[in-house]
């Protein structure tokens, strides 16, 4: 399987009109591709017709029926990009792109098409990548070929990231080569505008040996009246003694279904972080699944989530320690207004030569509500003995010492509750305190409180 | 006997109830299950119609239902299943007084201890063989008080309006596929009825012995505690080892009432050759008080989660576990506590010890619902691990509703301290001394809830385990 060199120039897909999702949108997709790609979409394909709906029969799914959550023939499948470079962009995406001018690199994608690319031309020199996946088939092919839906997130992982892997229309790569150290994040801003709309985006992210990235994307849209499902796939490997810090901030509008599935390969030494923020879209489903492969590797697994409404949150995550000598550490929090509802579900799972492991998971939930529900399930599998694990939930309600407290002070009920509030979930943020990041998600989160 | 063969020589010897008795029994069914067999087992007991019509609509949900996929490895069950005697009858009737009880039967009970502890101790006691139990006895002071302690056959013959009021209520035949199975071919078991303000002031025992090689045993019980009734309630459970694999799959049932307060102690310690799946349950009304112990030491595998439906204000629920996993054997055992009714409360304490290449898996269920304001429960599950093969695994299942709740839930998994080892060692102990002084410091919050005997019993178990597993 080689890069086909005649297919070098021609754009994926040109049509305009969005398609359904079926094995044709797959031939269409993969025209002009180089024949690997073509044929692991294919494969992608395959596997996705052979793989059952997920059904809550099934203990990854049980809180979520997915088969409510969306019809996929219901949805169009949106492979061009709804607005050029220089087209007008909507209120939302301009002001998070403002918010975002120190950083090493810019990426806009919109409906799952990169629109936009910008670079520090010194990083550039150094060999820093980072492209819209459609253009790095073409220019970074072997790179592509190697690790795009292969390793990290293959299609064989589940239904839904079959069927993102023969359906992604575009996505970024960032790659950052040995000894090369990134001072300022990357930032992502993704944007979604069609209702009724699939999108299918790819992230792939490489740090060589003893290099240093940070990456922090943010989900967006307006409310929908139509469900709207936006699927990611985010493969992140961190070699030899690499730091990487991966952020992604999901804001998406009301009827938007957003899953995401994300894995983490961690090698010697490596440090490897991610904090998933869930306030937007209706239903959110990530699975994350972090792998440590070498001694001396560390990942920190942050979450927050703050539903209101209807909102529904399922976090599926795992920490897998295959290698002696490693940790990792997983902080969910989450609060619940109204109707809303969270699974975590969460596994520390030690393999047989994984001795020496620290592993931590505490997954923390606030009821605002009578409605509200939270359910969580942090489990542990451990084959190995030398190790230190240990894992706590809880659920619970407003302390009321707290609120007395701040009562006593002169603060009304509401904005007494809304400090506590912030400062349970705030508590998460402080454990990767990124440029910009902490303000972002705060003012979020206030937004979402002046509801309450 | 030829079928009989015992395993010598893998390293089970320290089982010391591994002893074989002459086969004793009067009749049994053909190995294996179908509906003769089912209305064999209802002929024999003399039952009435409502009864086989409920065993025979048993069997068919036994059969829709699939092998559960979690848990153990269960992959082995379904041939063992057709291989099995699902009833065998060891004697004609059942005994009030020990000296007509068969003397084979007798010697294994007496080998076991149960006579001499029903003296010292107890203020009844139930022994069952295979299918039945071979005896029942009550102290002539609580009887008098209107105490039933009997097997739940005469239950069902002798108070038939009280046995079918609650009956299957607290777990019904579609409760799950082993539930399903019990309430087909259900065979011995205790009825124990506690009337109003009635307080046993010792405990009451059952004992479940197994004999028969490739043998099934069904055991149903029923409890009911009226208000503020107290009463506390031991079982054991001991059989032989074989090379084939047998099966034990009880229900029990508890009732409890307004204010009443019952504990319900199990120390299991099945051979290694047993399946023991186990549906455990309690309805805790207004102010009552269920304690499930759970000493899980034997079984191949075992699938067992005490559980307390707290449906009335007030209600408290307290489950301990304490599971030893050693070679080859899998211990899934945990709880489950439904919050249904405002200010009730519950805790699950859970060790686990796993060793060579035993498997001990925690999993449980704190589940609240929305009208249960006030509601508090509390988990905690320690894990020790004492060799590289060994597993521990832990899935807690937390589910609230409504903001009203304190929930939490904490687990630790650990290795014995090169530190705590090499203290005692300084202080003159053995390694192997200094491993089960460190066990037995680990699951002493629950062993000192425990009968003494049985105490010293898991204590000198434990002591036994240890030898020779300093690697």
């Amino acid at each position: 399987m080689s890069n086909s060199p005649q297919a070098a120039e021609a754009p994926i897909a040109e049509e305009e009109t969005p398609s359904s999702l079926d094995e044709s949108a797959v031939e269409r997709i993969s025209e002009g591709a180089p024949s690997w790609l073509s044929e692991r979409r294919r494969h992608a394909w395959s596997v996705f017709e052979d793989t059952p709906f997920p059904s809550t029969r099934s203990e990854e799914w049980r809180y979520t029926d997915v088969s409510r959550v969306v019809n996929l023939a219901d949805l169009r499948l949106v492979t061009d990009g709804g607005l050029a470079e220089n087209g007008s962009r909507p209120a939302g995406l301009v002001a998070a792109m403002e918010e975002d001018l120190a950083a090493s690199g810019h990426a806009v994608l919109v409906d799952g098409s990169v629109v936009h690319v910008d670079l520090d031309p010194a990083l550039e020199e150094q060999g820093v990548i980072l492209t819209s996946l459609r253009s790095a088939v073409h220019e970074h092919g072997d790179l592509l070929e190697e690790l795009l839906a292969t390793e990290v997130v293959p299609p064989e992982d589940g239904k839904l990231q079959a069927l993102n892997a023969a359906l992604w229309t575009d996505g970024v790569l960032l790659y950052v080569p040995r000894n090369v150290k990134l001072d300022l994040p990357v930032r992502v801003t993704r944007w979604v505008s069609h209702a009724g709309s699939a999108v299918f985006a790819r992230t792939l992210i490489v740090a060589e040996p003893e290099s240093q990235l940070s990456y922090v994307e943010e989900l967006l849209s307006d409310d929908f009246d139509q469900r709207t499902f936006v699927s990611s796939a985010v493969e992140v490997i961190a070699r030899d003694g690499a730091q990487i810090q991966f952020v992604s901030i999901q804001q998406l509008g009301r009827d938007v279904f957003c899953q995401s599935a994300q894995r983490t390969l961690a090698h010697r030494d490596a440090k490897l972080d991610t904090l998933n923020v869930s306030l937007g879209a209706s239903v959110t489903r990530l699975d994350l699944n972090s792998r440590l492969l070498g001694p001396g590797a560390h990942s920190e697994l942050l979450g927050l989530y703050f539903g209101d409404e209807d909102q529904h949150f399922d976090h599926n995550t795992s920490q897998d320690h295959v290698a002696p000598d490693t940790g990792s550490d997983l902080l969910y929090k989450g609060a619940l207004d109204d109707r809303a509802q969270s699974a975590f579900r969460g596994m520390i799972r030690v393999h047989r030569d994984a001795q020496r492991t620290d592993a931590y998971q505490t997954n923390r939930n606030l009821l605002l509500s009578d409605e509200c529900r939270a359910n969580s399930l942090p489990n542990l599998e451990i084959q190995a003995d030398d190790v230190r694990c240990s894992h706590g939930a809880t659920v619970g309600q407003l302390d009321s010492e707290a609120l007395f407290y701040l009562l006593s002070r002169g603060l009304s009920q509401d904005q007494a509750e809304r400090l506590i509030v912030l400062g349970f979930l705030g508590d998460v943020l402080a454990r990767l305190p990124l440029g910009g990041v902490v303000e972002k998600v705060t003012r979020a989160i206030e937004r979402k409180l002046e509801h309450v | 006997m030829p079928e009989n063969q015992l395993v010598e020589g893998l390293g089970l010897d320290e089982y010391q109830y591994g002893f074989v008795d002459e086969e004793a029994h009067v009749y049994r069914t053909k190995p294996g299950l179908d509906e003769g067999v089912v209305r064999e087992i209802s002929e024999h007991k003399e039952e009435p119609e409502w009864m086989l019509e409920f065993r025979l609509k048993a069997l068919k949900i036994y059969e829709s239902k699939p092998m559960p996929t979690w848990g153990g490895d269960l992959s082995h069950l379904e041939a063992t299943l057709h291989e099995i005697y699902f009833y065998v009858k060891p004697q004609e009737q059942m005994e009030r007084s020990w000296d007509d009880v068969p003397d084979t039967i007798k010697n294994t009970f007496e080998r076991l201890g149960i006579p001499e502890a029903e003296q010292k101790l107890l203020s009844g006691v139930g022994a069952q063989y295979e299918s039945e139990m071979v005896y029942h006895s009550l102290k002539e002071e609580w009887s008098s008080k209107g105490v039933i302690f009997d097997s739940i056959e005469d239950g069902l013959k002798n108070h038939p309006d009280l046995f079918r009021e609650h009956f299957a209520t607290i777990i019904p035949a579609a409760d799950n596929k082993f539930a399903a199975l019990n309430s087909a071919v259900w065979s011995g078991g205790s009825f124990l009825y506690i009337p109003k303000g009635v307080k046993l002031d010792t405990p009451l025992q059952a004992y479940f012995r197994v004999n028969q090689e490739r043998m099934g045993q069904f055991e149903r019980t029923l409890i009911i505690l009226d208000e503020g009734a107290q009463a506390h309630y031991i079982e054991g459970c001991t059989a032989p080892v074989y090379s084939t694999d047998s099966f034990h799959s009880g229900v029990i049932e508890v009732v409890l009432k307004k204010d009443s307060r019952f504990r319900y102690t199990t120390i299991q310690n099945w051979s290694n050759n047993m399946y023991n799946l186990v549906t455990q349950r309690a309805v805790v009304n207004e102010n009552a008080t269920m304690e499930w112990l759970d000493g899980n030491l034997g079984s191949k595998l075992t699938m067992k989660y005490p559980s307390c439906y707290l449906v009335g204000e007030g209600a408290h629920g307290d489950i301990m576990s304490i599971a030893y996993a050693s070679d080859g054997q899998h211990q899934d055992t945990g709880g489950k506590v439904v919050h249904v009714a405002p200010n009730t409360t519950s805790s699950i304490t859970s060790k686990s010890i796993s060793k060579g290449t035993g498997r001990s898996s925690y999993r449980g269920l704190c589940k609240v619902y929305e009208g249960a304001h006030n509601a508090r429960s509390n988990v905690e599950c320690d894990a020790l691990l004492i060799n590289s093969t060994s597993r521990t695994d832990t899935y807690p299942y937390i589910e609230i509703e409504g903001k009203r709740a304190t929930i939490g839930h904490e687990a630790t998994v650990s290795k014995i301290g090169d530190t705590q080892l090499f203290y005692l060692m300084s202080r003159g102990l053995t390694k192997e001394e200094a491993m089960a002084l460190i066990v037995r410091g680990f699951i002493e919050p629950i062993a000192k809830q425990l009968p003494l005997e049985y105490a010293v019993e898991l204590n000198r178990l434990i002591e036994l385990e240890m030898e020779g597993s300093v690697g």
